[in-house]
């Protein structure tokens, strides 16, 4: 009898002990928060964030990932809502203790998770926010920022439309905020230097419904181009508002990268074809790279990936660069080791400049023709992005 | 023996007090920041809270744009301590002193009204504030302000670090009970009975000798101090503002934690406001249609329980007297 | 001067018609709840949302958009007609009915709006017109369809205004309306005849939904497009006048039209309301509310 037992409880500690060191024999993984809208307006840019962080960290940790230790992707829901962002940014430093953070898409939230950052001595990253104030005079030494910024699209954008209409006489159409204006007077600034001609502007409410109170004007000033930089559901209406009242006719349409994207594309329909944009990715982009990445991103969800999937992919293999060059996740290291850090993307070789915190790439002129982005123009990284005019650090 | 209203109220106050006494010190010892700031959050928009109660509850006017007064505060407050000092009692002394300025004015405005068309006026002039903020450039305009210092706070006892989590968690705590008192205080003078009294039927007033309006102006500006004293406190726990403070959703929250706690009883709006702030944080990591989770909650107790937690409180203290016979 | 005037005073004001036929619209169902049934139902803009999907969806299925026209409302009443039945009529008695109402309904818009979300995902979806082209008024060109919106519109409104002032069923309501005590005692259905206006209401909104969605675009949020405007003009026009509706929602949204001539677009929201408040600091009832009302 007692020999029994005796046997049984040295299996079941032998048993214990040998699970007890297969556990922590694992490295712990590397976890990364993501505070994104996942609900209000901006969730269609929220999910494509989701798409593409997923599907990243889950090639990186099929391939064993950083260092061994595997991601593990923390979501938040931030609403869109600087104040909201800060509270789940905090719980996810604090409580869940995060070696690292992004998703965040507008530039508010951008700026106020970057503050809570730098107090709680961690770094972040957007893959979204392109208010050039980010990496300009609202720079932090712990905000990267892997996507464009507005300035290098309007570069690619304004040197298209020199090329096609020199000396062009441009109507503006933006929505009444800071990043409709600012997307606006970057472009007017990038095409008036090249000889354009601004002939009159309109600025509308977000969320406006009609534009049609305003195509009058429009007409009055003759213009042979329009730019625009509303986006999401007012894109929708302005376009086939236009198309409707035949303010399109004779007209190129020109825009901001985030006013026809994948999520409302099939809304707008054929009254978007023709319309040119400034952007760092489009999803013909010819590289190996980008045909796998596209490949692998419709077969896991059915759906193309757009310029914030494709930069929030990248962010991935953008840290996983950085943390094993740094042979660490410790902050001051890794902030260290981005500091011009280049890396492979789907839009080719990216460079981190040190000086502001800001990637590097090559930008590209896009023509939306039946559903498909076609590129109809480039403009090499070093030209598109413009001077360092951080001073923080 | 106190009727059951009061011993409902007393019940949550004594709730809300141990519940703060015991978070403080297991955070100190446990150095938690993140559920005493989540506490401190609570706390503040409880204020706001408050100041929704005391024009519904106490005097009968549902105010949907109370985040016009709450949102001004935290930019007035915002601007002070980066522009002229990082003082507490600067802030505070100065966003009190505008906000009965503005809530002066405004009442000339929305007084003009009663019931539906004050709820109306009062959302409509939250609107046009938040959309002036939105686009005004030099408070920062969509993004908001970043940057707001962390104060240190003098008192005759040496300097208090307003970084330290559980340090603003008992300075936030004393601040909108102070704000709580003052309110309580008030219903206990002739003005408090004269609150009453509108609420229950104003046209009968004048047939006693009281003009109302005297009466309504006083607690709309003291509602409008109350929200804007609360909100100054925002930008010292988390540096920033951002026009989403001043969005309909803040007031219409509000409006939500109020019915929660209890309509009339100015604690239970706060007791409401913690139980939201934690609720919204809990079921926000599990789904993100935590929307339809709250509406869903929010519309159940409208229909069943329509004067909050205390009112639960206030039945089971009326049905545990009853064995005692009538009253 | 005549060139101005057509150039640019005309098309302003043509197109402030089609909008204001589309904020009548969604006015004229809520004022009749809030008239009649003294309801203030904040989630009115989810059941223009509600039609518009519902729209949508039968399109896609096949269905051709006039029988969508006559099927979306329909379906919408038995929807209304239960929420008020168990829920809005739950609360009726309180002494604070009007508060309650209001954030039972805010509660309920809530839910819906999320619903919409969870369905038929975020992304805008934008159904053709059924009316494509544009014709030439005065020199300037309109979509056809808008066009048919104000002829059709303008039919509509008329029609609800017979339906309420000139028939006995409209007599009916407006008598439960009015007393429900005398009326119940008349063997009038007081109760099914609330939730049956109700119905009506909402199905009005949901009506404005089909028809307005080839413009507008269809996406979870859209029931905030509309509703501060049609609340204020509910109260500019007085609170259960169908005339009032009329009339002040072709006002406000003259003036919204001509005053984007010379103010910046932003301010045109504001405007709306400055005027709503002057209306009810001068005239509380509206245009042509009545007393009971106040």
């Amino acid at each position: 009898m007692k020999k029994q037992f005796q046997t049984k409880k040295i299996a079941i500690a032998v048993a214990l002990s040998l699970g007890a060191s297969f556990v922590s024999a694992q490295p712990s993984p590397i976890k990364i928060g993501v505070v994104t809208p996942l609900s209000g307006t901006y969730t269609p840019i929220g999910e494509q964030v989701k798409m593409g962080l997923d599907l990243a960290a889950k090639e990186i940790n099929a391939a064993g990932g950083i260092g061994g230790r595997k991601i593990d992707l923390i979501y938040e829901d931030e609403e869109a809502n600087p104040a909201v962002a800060t509270q789940k940014a905090e719980k996810l430093f604090q409580v869940e203790k995060v070696d690292f953070l992004t998703g965040t898409v507008n530039s508010g939230s951008t700026l106020a998770v970057g503050q809570l950052a730098e107090r709680n001595n961690k770094l972040i990253a957007t893959t979204v926010s392109f208010a050039d104030s980010i990496t300009a005079d609202k720079c932090s030494p712990n905000v990267f920022r892997v996507n464009a910024r507005a300035g290098m699209q309007s570069a690619a954008l304004a040197a298209w439309v020199d090329k096609e209409i020199p000396k062009a006489n441009i109507f503006f159409i933006g929505p009444d905020y800071e990043m409709g204006r600012s997307t606006v007077s970057a472009f007017k600034k990038a095409s008036t230097e090249k000889g354009a001609k601004d002939v009159g502007e309109v600025f509308a409410p977000l969320d406006n419904k009609d534009y049609s109170p305003y195509f009058g004007q429009v007409r009055a000033a003759k213009p042979n181009v329009i730019y625009t930089s509303v986006a999401g559901n007012d894109t929708v209406r302005l376009f086939s508002q236009m198309d409707e009242y035949g303010v399109n006719k004779g007209v190129t349409i020109v825009g901001a990268s985030g006013t026809v994207t994948s999520q409302n594309m099939g809304a707008i329909g054929k009254s978007a074809n023709g319309f040119v944009t400034g952007v760092g990715y489009s999803p013909k982009l010819d590289n190996p790279a980008n045909k796998k990445f596209v490949a692998d991103f419709q077969k896991a969800y059915s759906k193309l990936p757009d310029l914030y999937g494709a930069d929030s992919y990248g962010l991935l293999y953008f840290y996983k660069a950085a943390v094993e060059k740094a042979k660490s996740t410790e902050t001051d290291k890794v902030r260290a080791a981005m500091n011009d850090l280049s890396w492979q993307t789907p839009q080719g070789m990216k460079k981190m400049r040190a000086g502001d915190h800001q990637a590097m790439q090559d930008m590209f002129a896009v023509r939306v023709e039946n559903g498909e982005f076609n590129i109809v123009g480039k403009v090499p990284s070093d030209l598109a992005i413009g001077p360092d005019t951080c001073t923080r650090f | 023996m106190l009727n059951p209203r009061s011993r409902a109220i007393r019940f949550i106050e004594l709730l809300l007090l141990t519940s703060a006494v015991v978070l403080f010190i297991v955070g100190a010892i446990l150095g938690d920041t993140f559920f005493l700031r989540l506490a401190t959050e609570a706390l503040i928009f409880g204020g706001l809270a408050m100041s929704v109660d005391l024009l519904l509850g106490i005097v009968g006017l549902l105010s949907l744009g109370q985040a016009l007064y709450f949102g001004f505060g935290a930019y007035l407050s915002a601007v002070v301590l980066k522009e002229i000092s990082p003082s507490f009692l600067l802030a505070i002394g100065i966003v009190a002193l505008a906000s009965l300025v503005l809530g002066w004015v405004a009442s000339f405005i929305a007084l003009r009204s009663k019931g539906v068309y004050f709820a109306l006026i009062t959302f409509g002039l939250a609107q046009v504030a938040a959309k002036v903020v939105y686009n005004t450039r030099s408070l920062g305009a969509s993004d908001g302000m970043m940057g707001v210092p962390i104060l240190q706070i003098w008192t005759p006892f040496g300097s208090l670090d307003a970084g330290q989590p559980g340090t603003f968690f008992v300075i936030t705590f004393l601040t909108i009970g102070g704000l709580y008192a003052l309110l309580k205080y008030f219903l206990t003078t002739p003005m408090g009975s004269l609150w009453h009294a509108i609420r229950s039927n104003e046209d009968r007033l004048p047939y006693i000798g009281y003009k109302s309006k005297g009466p309504k102006q006083v607690a709309f500006v003291l509602a409008a101090v109350v929200a804007s004293v609360s909100g100054a406190l925002y930008p010292m726990l988390r540096g920033f503002v951002s026009p989403e403070l001043m969005f309909f959703s803040v007031s219409g929250n509000a409006v939500v934690t109020v019915v929660l706690g209890g309509v009339g009883t100015l604690i239970g709006p706060i007791l409401g406001s913690v139980l939201l702030t934690s609720f919204k944080s809990i079921i926000g990591t599990w789904t993100v249609h935590h929307h339809i989770v709250i509406g869903i909650i929010f519309v159940v107790i409208v229909v069943s329980a329509p004067k909050g937690l205390a009112g639960l409180l206030v039945r089971r203290f009326s049905k545990i007297r009853s064995p005692e016979g009538g009253e | 001067m005549l060139e101005s005037l057509q150039y640019i005073y005309a098309p302003q004001i043509i197109n402030g018609l089609s909008i204001g036929v589309a904020v009548i619209l969604m006015a004229l169902g809520l004022t009749i709840i809030f008239g009649l049934l003294d309801v203030i139902n904040m989630s009115h803009g989810e059941f223009y949302a509600a039609g518009a999907f519902f729209s949508v969806t039968l399109v896609a299925m096949g269905v051709s958009f006039w029988v969508c026209l006559l099927l979306v409302p329909l379906l919408l009443v038995p929807i209304g007609f239960a929420m008020e039945r168990l829920l809005i009529q739950k609360v009726f008695h309180y002494k604070d009915r009007h508060i309650l109402t209001l954030l039972l309904t805010f509660g309920i818009a809530m839910v819906l709006e999320d619903s919409y979300k969870i369905i038929w995902g975020a992304n805008p979806i934008k159904p053709s017109a059924p009316i494509s082209g544009a014709s030439e008024i005065l020199g300037v060109m309109f979509p056809n369809y808008r066009l048919f919106l104000m002829g059709f519109g303008a039919l509509l409104i008329l029609s609800v205004w017979v339906l309420i002032y000139k028939t006995q069923l409209g007599a009916i309501v407006r008598a439960a309306a009015y007393d429900k005590d005398m009326s119940s005692s008349l063997g009038i259905p007081v109760m099914r005849v609330y939730a049956l206006t109700f119905a009506f209401g909402v199905a009005l909104a949901g009506l404005a939904g089909v028809l307005l969605a080839p413009i507008y675009s269809v996406f979870p949020t859209m029931g905030r497009d509309f509703i501060l405007m049609a609340f204020s003009v509910v109260i500019v026009g007085g609170l259960g006048s169908i005339k009032g509706a009329v009339i002040a929602g072709i006002l406000l949204t003259q003036l919204q039209s001509i005053s984007s001539l010379y103010i910046s677009p932003v301010w045109s929201d504001p405007l709306v309301f400055a005027v709503m408040v002057l209306v009810l600091m001068f005239k509380p009832t509206g245009l042509y509310g009545s007393m009971k009302n106040a």
